[in-house]
């Protein structure tokens, strides 16, 4: 960990080394953020997580210098920032905020083409990222490049400021409760689909929210800070839910830490059940077979590409006579993706017509489904291993007590 | 000679006339906007310079603008600097207050992410906080134009220029049949001219404003 340039992979190679970092704002008597060190991995998100007021806003907005330390120091990538061009530093940071903020009066293009611009990049090479960027970000360029924020949804503005911050491919981000003012189905969408981009763009991210469940979904590290911002609990998602450091961390944590695990596990990580299909075009008897097969009242007809269609029950196929199959029965709910957490698989299932959740690859190709049973099972599981855990760490807790993290 | 007679008579005096009116008008709101959007850039952070400077182009428009204008004749002499001086001091007020209020209206959360990107001062003042402050702005200049129309009319005490010289003729002869028409003409005259700086002001807006904000 002493040498940053040796490392061979992104694990344990530090990105953002906080050292001391303290800020004492004028006329209050206690510091926000109080002697804080902290190492944040690269390629890593980091979520800082705790009770309003606990200086986790602070420490975030100190690493890219909007607000300036009272003493300590940034070490971002090896090199101390603490006293370099804040300007030239923060082009090297992406940064998004709750707010979002942006330019009311400039074109999707010129906003996310911002610091490529502050940066002298030519016109060309600008257009060329600012299409990419949108395209990562699920715009299509030709039909957004042009408009004005104003006339982007809640859910489409937090995309265009994602692809904002990457404008210059930043090796950082910073991102202060960034879904915070999202609806909460928009929420977990953009939350998935940013888990998604992120598999893809490996980022060092730093992301503040003061709520743990979005804290266990998008962490690969979560720190629990408490007041002038001390470290509760540094750690991963799995271990703090499991072996929650003291009693303020549990208390954070709250109750239902077994459903809340249900953050941590992704659809793709539990087998998908399979159950009969057919495809469009399908004729009468081999649905009816399908039926006799399947242990739901109706089955589901794949269209040619393979993607969800309807729900056809018998009673679908005798009352429309020889009409096709695509105006039978009824349209599938939402289907999830295997990225999605069993959390958001259950949340489906709850208001599905069949007690089940649809699962999809990302262009909509039906993968199989998770049923009632399959995500019970989770939770056994997970709950098992954690009283287990317990366990082992009550009996070697006399040794436990000098060895716990951070 | 009805008054329509009397428009035709001295239509050639009406154009004239009007012509020094505009050019004194617009001068003096070209130079009170640099001068006053310049002074609400350098105040509007800080509540005791913009509480200053609002104070002081406030005590500006006490002064009556008759007295003002005889008092620069010392210093300047008479004819149009005089004037353009006076006009330029009553312009102040609403393009400095409406500066600072667009400047201080721009929303903190749009000033943070232009800094979180690496916008230097300067650059976020001329890329982003003018340009939304810009309708604002513009809407004080137009006020400040309307109100100086007016003004310049009793320039003409001092010999500056402008339909002020048909009404005060018309003021020296109270009582002759030519007085109301001389007095009616110099106010119609400012009435059109307002309009027509109103209308330009409007399409100023329009062109200058972003698609964005409108």
């Amino acid at each position: 960990m002493t040498s940053p340039t040796n490392a061979t992979s992104h694990d344990g190679r530090v990105m953002i080394r906080l050292e001391e970092l303290t800020k004492k704002f004028p006329g209050q008597k206690q510091n926000a953020v109080d002697s804080l060190t902290l190492d944040i991995p690269e390629g890593d998100i980091v979520v800082l997580v705790g009770p309003s007021g606990c200086g986790k806003t602070t420490t975030m907005k100190m690493m890219n210098r909007i607000i300036e330390p009272s003493s300590g120091r940034i070490i971002l990538d090896g090199e101390d920032v603490t006293s370099s061009d804040p300007d030239q530093l923060r082009r090297r940071i992406g940064y998004v905020i709750q707010q979002i903020g942006l330019f009311p009066h400039q074109s999707i293009g010129e906003n996310v083409g911002t610091v490529p611009k502050l940066l002298g990049w030519d016109s060309k090479r600008i257009s060329t990222r600012v299409d990419e960027l949108l395209e990562m970000v699920n715009m299509e360029p030709s039909q957004f490049r042009n408009r004005y924020p104003k006339q982007l949804s809640g859910g489409q503005k937090q995309r265009v400021g994602v692809a904002r911050a990457l404008g210059a491919d930043p090796d950082v981000m910073l991102m202060d409760e960034p879904f915070g003012a999202i609806d909460p189905i928009t929420r977990d969408r953009l939350q998935n689909e940013f888990l998604r981009l992120q598999s893809e763009v490996r980022k060092t991210i730093v992301f503040v929210t003061h709520d743990i469940d979005e804290a266990i979904k998008m962490g690969d590290r979560i720190a629990i800070l408490q007041d002038g911002s001390h470290i509760a609990q540094y750690d991963t998602p799995e271990q703090i839910l499991t072996a929650p450091a003291n009693d303020f961390v549990a208390d954070f944590i709250g109750k239902g830490a077994s459903l809340k695990r249900l953050n941590l596990s992704r659809v793709a990580d539990i087998g998908l059940k399979q159950l009969p299909t057919v495809q469009l075009g399908t004729d009468r008897e081999g649905v009816m077979a399908a039926l006799r097969q399947t242990e739901l009242s109706a089955v589901l007809v794949l269209d040619g590409e393979g993607r969800p269609l309807r729900w056809v029950g018998a009673e679908d196929l005798q009352r429309g006579g020889g009409r096709p199959l695509d105006e039978l029965g009824l349209a599938p709910e939402a289907a999830v993706e295997a990225r999605a957490t069993l959390s958001d698989a259950l949340n489906e299932l709850i208001t599905a017509r069949y007690s089940i959740t649809i699962v999809v690859d990302s262009r909509g190709v039906y993968q199989g489904v998770v049923d009632i049973d399959q995500i019970n099972d989770a939770i056994r599981t997970m709950r098992s291993t954690a009283v287990a855990k317990a366990r082992e760490s009550l009996t070697d807790d006399s040794m436990a007590e000098q060895g716990r993290l951070p | 000679m009805n008054f329509f007679e009397f428009l035709v008579a001295r239509s050639e005096d009406m154009l004239e006339l009007g012509l020094g009116h505009a050019a004194l008008v617009g001068a003096a709101v070209l130079i009170a906007t640099v001068i006053g959007v310049l002074l609400g850039i350098a105040t509007y952070r800080k509540e005791k310079p913009r509480e200053a400077i609002l104070a002081v182009c406030g005590a500006f428009l006490t002064v009556p603008s008759f007295a003002l204008f005889v008092l620069l004749i010392g210093p300047l002499g008479l004819g149009w600097k005089p004037v353009l001086v006076a006009l330029t001091m009553y312009g102040l007020l609403p393009i400095v207050r409406n500066t600072i209020t667009g400047l201080r209206e721009v929303d903190p959360a749009i000033v943070e992410s232009a800094l979180g990107m690496g916008m230097s001062r300067r650059q976020r003042l001329l890329r982003i906080e003018l340009p939304l402050a810009w309708p604002v702005i513009i809407t004080g200049v137009r006020v400040t134009t309307l109100v100086l129309l007016g003004i310049a009319a009793i320039g003409s005490i001092v010999l500056g220029p402008g339909y002020g010289e048909f009404i005060f003729t018309g003021l020296a002869r109270v009582g002759t049949p030519v007085a109301v028409n001389l007095v009616l003409a110099g106010t119609l005259g400012v009435i059109v001219l307002a309009i027509l700086f109103d209308l330009a002001f409007y399409l100023l807006r329009k062109i200058t404003t972003s698609q964005g904000i409108r």
